[in-house]
């Protein structure tokens, strides 16, 4: 087969790249069709341009295609590099740079000990050893030992020499600093197998001249050399003499080793066809000669030098392999960055680990230190990794430290945070006021002081919305070009069809918000479920089971319900596609049947509250979103709801409060999570809206769960609108739409905004059954959290207006002072010692804590009795 | 989905049961569990033991956190009346 006519057969052998042209040319007198082998991967087989005549010495005509360059300089890259340089040396004309480059400045002394003094290389350099001599040791038996000194000693100790100074080390390596060892002078560790060998040819000819010179008993007079030989390893003892030999030549300063260079290039200059000759007659009695030479040898050096008597054993050979191994790795790419760059990259890091939860983000790490700080080394810690990770997740309640992860928890931190930023907000404000003056003195931006507030706030975030927080839990952002945002606009001016055709989900979905708006009275479906849930006709638990399908329908749905969810969760671990339809179908969220949905009447029950997470895993957006669009609208007829409340619920039992608190967990959580992870502010503001439309807010307003749930959508969209301020990302129909529906609820609620807090009866109540259920009754009488109270009523002033905050004071005026005489009162009963001091301090800051975030939002603060201004 | 009678029981399962028992007992509990030979295990149990003491009626309470009730002492599952 052949595509183009290509041949493939003709290519069978590779080409060096040399002859690669010639046979071009060859080819295309003979007129073959176009060779892809050649034109597509051959990349140097290009005509030689006109520009680019010194490629070749930049970057070496034998260089192999398609290597990446190697920043580092590895020691192979100089092992390739090596003998092509040798050859390169000998014919002097050629030389790459980036053969240079790579062997460093090694190179460049070499060429300079070749050319200029010659003298010296025969001592120093076995590269370039004369050639007949090079070419009479090829012929030799030597043995192809592994040569201790390896070509880069000798080169780096000429260079240490003619290069003065030696290069610098490594700037900011700290790794090295320990390692006393600047480049040029660097010593390797001694070791039959060392892993930088010169080629044989190479080191056949230092053999030929090292020997010589260890032979001579002159060169003993060395200070500090020779080291013994072992008897018993005759091989080993003949290196082991040479390599001790270079570190005090090495050590000695430049001038004096030039001064000492001379005289020992004479003495050995005669030396050196000798031993070649003598070996190549009779190579056993040459080696033999050397043993005696040895021992001889090694009688001297043990007397000058008893420390240094001692071989090394193959261990410390190794060690020192393994060392050298190390260093060579680390100083590969030594000095590639510079100190700031590391720093950069260091910050970079660091700064994606930075979290504010810790225990939540890191909480394998938390359970791991906790085993590291307990554990004992070979022990079985099983017990420990039990306990560590039950004490940080296992109750129920948050782990030992009772850091309850539970919704209600995460809502108030939601609340928290949109009360300090609104606390930060007027000072922003004042401060861009400020500037804003500062630039029109000064008359330089005449179209700045043309423009108002309100569009100058408008620029901001025109070229991307700026995310101010830079953590792990919000990274920046690509930039978010708001071009949503416009074309909202223009869809809400143009026509509905066109609106649809440019942006399909947002006008849409403001478009049915708004529309719904209207509607709030006119609904004639939302009418009778007013007044149905008006009349308290839900609060008989087994009249709504009827009017959704019946009890035995409803159990029916969870079972089929858990069935699908245990299918899906199979499927998801069997990796099997999924598909949700099924489950989708089960929970009846669609269904107009009934009057009374099914999926409502699914969380009458407990089981159908507690799978409700695991049915959120499967779910879609779209799907999830209009799950709770059904919850917020048909409300009143949740259960709970109406458990929950002390008007249709006076009396709570244990088990009814049971219930809450599982609905509180599981429940709510999901939502909170839904609304903060993937809910936009016209999603937030529909589900609000579902909730006005169809429901008695004032009575939902009276239950736990129906304020909380009224808390979480409120502080959201409080949160939204506070973050969306500063870059201006709300449309103002957005804004315009979000404040009528917020009249809405206002209006719902005011009047009845004292009615939120359960009467004191009611409290009582509820603390008898919990005291019931503790064995211990620690906590007394009056103690109510009302600290959701407290966050609705937050959140509530957060979103309204100044008179909506004096409406709302206004009718909790009583609350609020009854909550300072309460704090007030545990103060005085802490001086009587018949209660325990910490409980009653920790109560009176409890409640101190919870009146201040509402008060805090109208920049107010109690403390002591006494309400101020926040300063 | 209801073929079989079990089937009802099923359905109520994770929540408050009615059973009576051989020997003038009765059991209300949370259904954790059964099979097919009426074996159940309740939570949450209150245990009523019927007592005619002198031609006079009585009865004793009792609460248990967990129970497993053999299948041949039932007579009869039901849901409670409303507490």
């Amino acid at each position: 087969m052949s595509f183009f006519g290509f041949d493939p057969t003709a290519q069978q052998h590779a080409r060096p790249q040399q002859q690669q042209q010639q046979q071009r040319q060859q080819q295309q007198q003979q007129q073959q069709p176009l060779d892809f082998e050649e034109t597509y991967k051959g990349y140097g087989d290009y005509e030689p341009e006109e520009e680019d005549f010194l490629n070749d010495e930049t970057f070496g005509n034998n260089v192999e295609l398609g290597n990446n360059f190697d920043f580092g300089h590895s020691q192979q890259q100089q092992q390739q590099q090596q003998p092509a340089a040798a050859v390169a040396a000998a014919h002097v004309t050629h030389r790459s740079y980036v053969a240079a480059a790579a062997s460093g400045t090694s190179q460049q002394a070499h060429m300079d000990a070749a050319v200029d003094l010659r003298p010296m290389e025969s001592l120093w350099n076995p590269n370039a050893a004369p050639a007949h001599a090079g070419q009479a040791a090829a012929g030799e038996q030597v043995e192809q030992q592994p040569r201790v000194l390896s070509m880069e000693e000798i080169e780096r100790n000429q260079r240490q020499m003619q290069m003065h100074p030696p290069p610098l080390p490594p700037q900011g390596y700290p790794a090295v600093q320990g390692y006393p060892m600047p480049p040029g002078n660097f010593m390797p560790p001694p070791g039959q197998n060392y892993p930088m060998m010169a080629p044989p040819q190479q080191q056949q000819q230092f053999q030929q001249q090292m020997r010589p010179v260890f032979n001579q008993p002159n060169y003993m007079g060395y200070p500090g050399n020779a080291p013994p030989p072992h008897q018993q390893q005759p091989q080993q003892q003949q290196q082991q003499p040479q390599q001790q030999m270079v570190p005090p030549q090495m050590q000695m300063p430049p001038q004096q080793q030039m001064q000492q260079a001379p005289p020992h290039e004479q003495k050995i200059a005669p030396q050196v066809a000798v031993p070649q000759m003598a070996r190549s007659s009779s190579s056993l009695s040459q080696s033999s000669n050397e043993r005696e030479n040895f021992k001889s040898h090694q009688r001297q050096s043990h007397q000058r030098q008893p420390r240094n008597r001692e071989p090394l054993t193959p261990e410390e050979q190794k060690r020192l392999e393994v060392r050298h191994a190390k260093v060579e790795k680390i100083l590969k790419h030594s000095g590639l960055m510079t100190p700031r760059d590391k720093d950069f990259i260091t910050r970079y890091q660091l700064s994606q680990i930075v979290t504010e939860d810790p225990y939540n983000e890191d909480f394998y790490f938390q359970v791991y230190k906790i085993i590291q700080r307990g554990g004992v080394v070979g022990e079985s810690n099983k017990g420990l990794i039990a306990r560590a990770y039950l004490e940080h997740s296992g109750h129920r309640l948050g782990g030992r430290y009772k850091r309850a992860d539970i919704a209600l928890q995460r809502m108030q931190s939601q609340v928290e945070k949109a009360v300090t930023v609104a606390k930060e907000r007027p000072l922003r404000k004042q401060e861009k006021e400020q500037s804003r003056e500062n630039s029109n003195n000064e008359g330089s931006n005449s179209a700045g002081s043309s423009t108002t507030g309100q569009s100058n706030d408008n620029r901001d975030g025109v070229l991307g919305k700026i995310s101010s927080s830079l953590n792990s839990k919000a990274p920046r952002r690509q930039l978010q070009i708001p071009t949503s945002n416009k074309t909202l606009l223009n869809s809400l001016l143009v026509n509905d069809e066109h609106a649809t055709a440019t942006k399909p989900t947002n006008p849409d979905a403001l478009m049915e918000v708004t529309e719904s708006l209207g509607n709030v009275e006119l609904s004639q479906k939302a009418r009778v479920r007013r007044r149905s849930s008006y009349a308290f006709t839900s609060v008989d638990q087994s009249s709504v089971l009827s009017r959704s399908g019946g009890r035995k329908f409803v159990l029916s749905l969870i079972e089929t319900v858990y069935e699908e969810v245990l299918e899906l969760e199979a499927n998801l671990r069997s990796g099997k596609p999924i598909d949700n339809k099924n489950l989708w179908d089960a929970l009846h969220i669609n269904d107009e049947l009934y009057e009374v949905c099914p999926f409502i009447s699914m969380l009458s029950f407990d089981k159908g509250v507690k799978i409700m997470p695991r049915i959120f895993n499967f779910l879609e957006k779209d799907q999830k979103l209009k799950l709770l669009q059904t919850f917020f609208s048909e409300l009143s007829h949740l259960n709970i709801i109406i458990i929950s409340s002390y008007k249709t619920n006076p009396e709570p039992t244990e088990f009814q409060l049971k219930q809450i608190d599982v609905f509180q967990t599981v429940f709510l959580k999901i939502i909170v999570s839904f609304l903060s992870s993937s809910s936009n502010f016209i999603e937030i503001m529909g589900l609000l809206l579902h909730l006005i439309k169809n429901n008695n807010v004032s009575f939902i307003s009276t239950s736990k769960i129906g304020l909380n749930l009224i808390t979480v959508l409120i502080s959201r969209a409080a949160l939204i609108r506070q973050d969306t301020n500063r870059n201006n990302m709300l449309s103002s129909p957005e804004i315009s739409t979000w404040n009528e529906i917020y009249d809405k609820l206002f209006t719902a609620l005011e009047s009845k905004l004292a009615a939120v807090f359960p009467p004191k009866e009611y409290i009582q109540k509820v603390n008898s059954v919990h005291l019931k259920g503790h064995a211990t009754p620690s906590a007394s009488p009056q103690h109510y959290d009302q600290a959701y109270i407290w966050q609705f009523l937050a959140s509530l002033a957060l979103s309204g207006k100044l008179n909506h905050q004096r409406i709302i004071i206004d009718e909790v005026r009583d609350q609020i002072f009854g909550t300072i005489t309460e704090a007030e009162q545990l103060k005085e009963n802490a001086k009587t010692p018949n209660e325990s001091d910490d409980d009653l301090v920790y109560r009176r800051e409890k409640l101190y804590q919870d009146l201040n975030l509402f008060l805090n939002v109208m920049g107010l603060v109690s403390r002591d009795g006494e309400i101020s201004e926040l300063k | 989905m209801s073929n079989t009678p079990l089937d009802l029981l099923k359905l109520n399962l994770d929540e408050r049961v009615y059973v009576k028992l051989r020997g003038a007992r009765s059991i209300m509990g949370t259904l954790q569990a059964f099979d097919s030979h009426c074996n159940i295990v309740l939570s949450d149990c209150i245990e009523t033991k019927y007592l005619l003491v002198d031609g006079i009626l009585q009865n004793e309470e009792r609460e248990s956190e967990m129970l497993f009730i053999r299948g041949d002492s039932v007579t009869l599952i039901t849901t409670p009346e409303e507490e």
